[in-house]
């Protein structure tokens, strides 16, 4: 840091001549100290990161207001400071208005409301599974459903084996076609 | 974006610019205005009667320069505030000559209490001075904030505080050179009234001047 004292200060005189070079060096210079200043008050790392962003932009506009003569760490403190601040007030009050639904399995009080789309879709499952053909639903519900070895289900339902698993096949793909898991 | 990237293009895209003027010097440049402004206001009116009597007084002196250092120091510190990195302490600076002011006329107030008795300081109206504070005030605070319109990224509120209490201060100073208010609770009615409204419309009116979005543009979406 001692090595750069008075060196960020004559960037920045050169940069509001128009120095392009100079403020590219001290921006960058500067980008770690702006950085560790949004970190230490916001958390969200993105967020922090806008933060900097948004001090990027103000150092910009408000260049010509810099005075060579003095130290230029506590202007930049400043201006990053107060965009963190703006940032998490923002936040803050986006926060109060929203909740974020994605945590909660239950978004309702009645506990029926929240099965909603579980019945919409078993009552899917249901209506697709009635229009297989006898065959394939007695297949499908040996072979996936109880889960029985081939051998067993064929004993069970007197189908050959290679019946079942032609059955069981046309069964789960009519309903993958049916419940659009498949084109 | 990233900020590196961010860095690149505001460098490839960097103007000169005009340095501004010290906080100082911005102050007395308002100041210069403020009291052409006020002045050529009392030059129209002409000094009041009995301004000869009313300047021997002490405590008629000490509550005038009191404003007018009010007013003064008001504009110093809305100047400094409007910098990020000057102290924020600043906004203790008109403190003192606001108090001695606002005391003298609460001691004036007294005092007119105990000559005249409770039937003697009727408080009347006067529009005069508020219409004046606020004529003369508006332009002044306008004039405040468009030069310190650099403070809306960082300050805005105690400059736009300052920067009205300033212009209500040297209005308020004018108007004693050419209006008759003798009693001290019409001073701090009318006077204090129409300062507390201006400072009010300042913080209201000043807002879009000053509270516009801090940087040029609107917020950037960024993600790597």
């Amino acid at each position: 840091m001692t090595r750069t004292e008075g060196e960020w200060e004559a960037w920045m005189a050169a940069a509001q001549a128009g120095d392009a070079r100079a403020y590219d060096r001290l921006l960058r210079a500067a980008l770690p100290l702006l950085r560790a200043i949004a970190r230490r008050r916001i958390q969200n790392a993105a967020e922090a990161e806008d933060a900097v962003q948004d001090a990027l932009l103000t150092i910009h506009t408000l260049r010509h207001t810099y005075e060579p003569e003095r130290p230029i760490r506590p202007w930049l403190v400043a201006i990053c400071e107060r965009r963190a601040i703006d940032r998490l007030r923002r936040h803050g009050r986006r926060g109060g208005r929203e909740t974020p639904i994605d945590d909660f399995r239950e978004t309702l009080a009645s506990p029926g409301a929240n099965q909603g789309e579980v019945r919409v879709a078993s009552a899917e499952l249901r209506a697709a599974v009635a229009e297989l053909s006898e065959a394939q639903r007695t297949a499908l519900g040996l072979a996936k459903l109880e889960d029985l070895p081939l051998a067993e289900a064929s004993a069970r339902s007197g189908m050959s084996v290679g019946a079942l698993k032609v059955a069981t096949h046309r069964a789960m793909k009519a309903l993958r076609k049916r419940l659009g898991a498949e084109d | 974006m990233r900020n590196e990237d961010l860095i690149g293009e505001l460098a490839a895209g960097l103007r000169p610019v005009r340095r501004m003027a010290r906080p100082g010097r911005q102050a007395g440049l308002w100041l210069a205005l403020a009291t052409v402004a006020v002045g050529g206001a009392v030059a129209v009116h002409g000094l009041r009667h009995d301004m000869a009597e009313r300047m021997l007084l002490p405590q008629e002196v000490l509550q005038w320069t009191a404003s007018v250092v009010a007013g003064g120091t008001a504009a110093l510190a809305a100047a400094m505030l409007a910098r990020p990195d000057r102290s924020a302490r600043w906004v203790l600076l008109p403190l003192p000559a606001l108090v001695l002011w606002f005391a003298s006329l609460g001691w004036g107030c007294l005092a007119d209490l105990v000559r005249l008795g409770p039937m003697g300081t009727q408080i009347g109206t006067s529009w005069g001075c508020f219409k004046f504070i606020l004529a003369m005030g508006i332009p002044l605070a306008g004039a405040q904030f468009w030069l310190l319109r650099h403070a809306g990224a960082v300050r805005p509120g105690p400059v736009l505080v300052l920067g009205g209490l300033a212009s209500a201060a040297f209005c308020s100073a004018g108007l004693s050179l050419f209006h008759h208010l003798d009693a001290s609770v019409m001073i701090l009615l009318w006077h204090g009234g129409a300062m507390a409204l201006l400072t009010l419309l300042g913080w209201l009116l000043g807002r879009p001047v000053l509270w516009r979005r801090p940087v040029g543009r609107a917020t950037p979406q960024h993600r790597d």
